[in-house]
């Protein structure tokens, strides 16, 4: 993977506030919705269009905070599976909103920008388990039919199976999140683009 | 007992189901919650749709059923799928009265042989004044389509939504029930109730706030989705209101039965519904 970042953010950002749907605020979000409102500010875009289906919103939203929350897993191996997935899809408003994410987790600028493709992951990572993890991430994100048998035998030395389920699991709900912010158009925050240009990311 | 009988035997949920038919009118009233107008799209619920969902309904323990719009009436099978919810359940079906000629009166008249109601739209007892809302000739066709109803033996009421009913002058609504009783309706077949602010009320400043908090939670089934209750479907600068939705998911019916009991089981205590539609 290198630099494809740069080009998506290029094509993108003219449409970033181009929701191709109605994104549903807090006085018109339906009875069943209306807990996902309840925080500071406004809902983000996923809580805002997945509010058209309510019945859906309320599978989908706890499905997604268990997985991509917090969990036995640390957040910042977390977050290299979540930031390093939305990438390689090119996924404009993950890579946005969960940049921040990562570096909040405790991740370098440099850390984020080879996760970003932006660098190479191996000029930056040196740690021998997140290296595994990142192939991993690769392979299940990009990957067709089983996965070769040398990134699996890494993947299996330095995560036993609950964490290996876990891991494949957040790939697998970031792949599905990435198809759907990008699909939609989501727009990223304000607060979101502010801390991106503080920190030279933008 | 199912779940659903068990609720609407509690009075938590409304045992009346409705079904909105469609959305376009050939009328323009003032006050309408879904901004209906003859170029509003159709959005037809479906007949066979409605009669499905009105057997799972019965099944499910609803007691009665209840369709309005738009103007139900301007769709041709509306008499004949009238019929067939009153052999399901009880039904009542909100109308204007005024596209009721004669061929439509003569396919209606099986409807006098079934727990069927016609509940008709007259506000006011000068036809100005209740033209002023409603649109020109409202009044002269009202008078002339209900008699003819009563005669036929199909059952009718009258509903008449004012701005602020306690406030309503007394010898205009003493008028108005003059009106409705030489036409064959008796006062218990009068409904008075508010304007509310949804739809083009809002448009107009007219009416009163009504959140789920006041409205009876009676499941409401539109080509949109299912909703709180009948006043819930409402459209607002041709945008469809999403706040009273519940879900999109309208088949089978248990759905989003259950999820409007849930929703109804979460209101505050006190919170006592003060509004319905008839």
């Amino acid at each position: 993977m290198t630099n494809s970042w740069a080009h998506v953010r290029a094509e993108t950002v003219a449409r970033a506030d181009a929701s191709v749907v109605a994104l549903i605020d807090a006085e018109q979000a339906p009875i069943l919705a209306r807990p996902y409102y309840a925080g500071e500010g406004p809902p983000s875009p996923i809580t805002a269009s997945l509010a058209h289906v309510p019945e859906v919103l309320e599978a989908t939203l706890p499905f997604v905070g268990r997985i991509l929350g917090p969990t036995a897993i640390d957040l910042r191996a977390k977050e290299i599976v979540i930031l390093r997935t939305s990438a390689l899809m090119e996924c404009r408003y993950c890579v946005e909103a969960h940049t921040t994410v990562a570096l909040d987790s405790g991740l370098s600028v440099g850390e984020v920008c080879a996760l970003r493709g932006e660098r190479e992951v191996e000029a930056v990572f040196t740690n021998r388990d997140e290296l595994a993890l990142i192939s991993w991430v690769d392979e299940v994100a990009l990957g067709r039919g089983a996965a070769p048998e040398d990134i699996t035998a890494r993947a299996r030395e330095v995560m036993g199976d609950p964490e290996l389920v876990e891991m494949t699991l957040v790939v697998a709900a970031t792949l599905m999140l990435n198809r759907y912010c990008s699909a939609l158009g989501l727009p990223t925050s304000a607060a979101t683009l502010a801390r991106l240009a503080e920190e030279g990311l933008a | 007992m199912t779940a659903m009988a068990g609720a609407i035997a509690r009075g938590e949920v409304g045992g009346r189901l409705w079904f909105y038919a469609n959305y376009h009118c050939n009328l323009r009233c003032t006050y309408c919650l879904t901004e209906s107008a003859p170029e509003v799209t159709r959005r037809e619920l479906g007949r066979e749709q409605i009669v499905e969902r009105a057997r799972e309904g019965r099944e499910l323990g609803f007691t009665a059923l209840g369709v309005t719009g738009g103007e139900p009436f301007v769709l041709e099978y509306m008499p004949e799928l009238i019929a067939a919810l009153g052999s399901e359940l009880p039904t009542i079906v909100l109308s204007n009265a005024t596209v009721f000629n004669d061929r439509r009166l003569r396919e209606m008249e099986p409807l006098a042989d079934l727990p069927v109601q016609v509940q008709i739209s007259l506000d006011r007892p000068d036809p100005d004044d209740n033209d002023a809302m409603r649109g020109p000739e409202n009044f002269r066709k009202v008078v002339e389509a209900v008699p003819k109803l009563v005669e036929r033996g199909i059952g009718v009421r009258i509903a008449t939504t004012l701005e602020d009913p306690d406030a309503a002058d007394p010898h205009e609504m003493e008028r108005l029930c003059e009106l409705h009783r030489s036409m064959g309706i008796p006062d218990e077949d009068h409904v008075v109730r508010p304007i509310i602010n949804r739809g083009r009320a809002v448009s107009n400043d007219l009416g009163v706030l009504a959140g789920f908090e006041q409205l009876e939670p009676e499941l409401t089934l539109t080509a949109d989705g299912a909703f709180y209750s009948p006043f819930a479907p409402t459209v607002r600068g041709g945008d469809l209101d999403t706040d009273l939705l519940v879900s999109r998911t309208t088949a089978p019916l248990r759905e989003p039965a259950e999820m409007l009991a849930r929703i109804a089981g979460s209101r505050p205590a006190g919170n006592d519904a003060s509004i319905g539609i008839r």
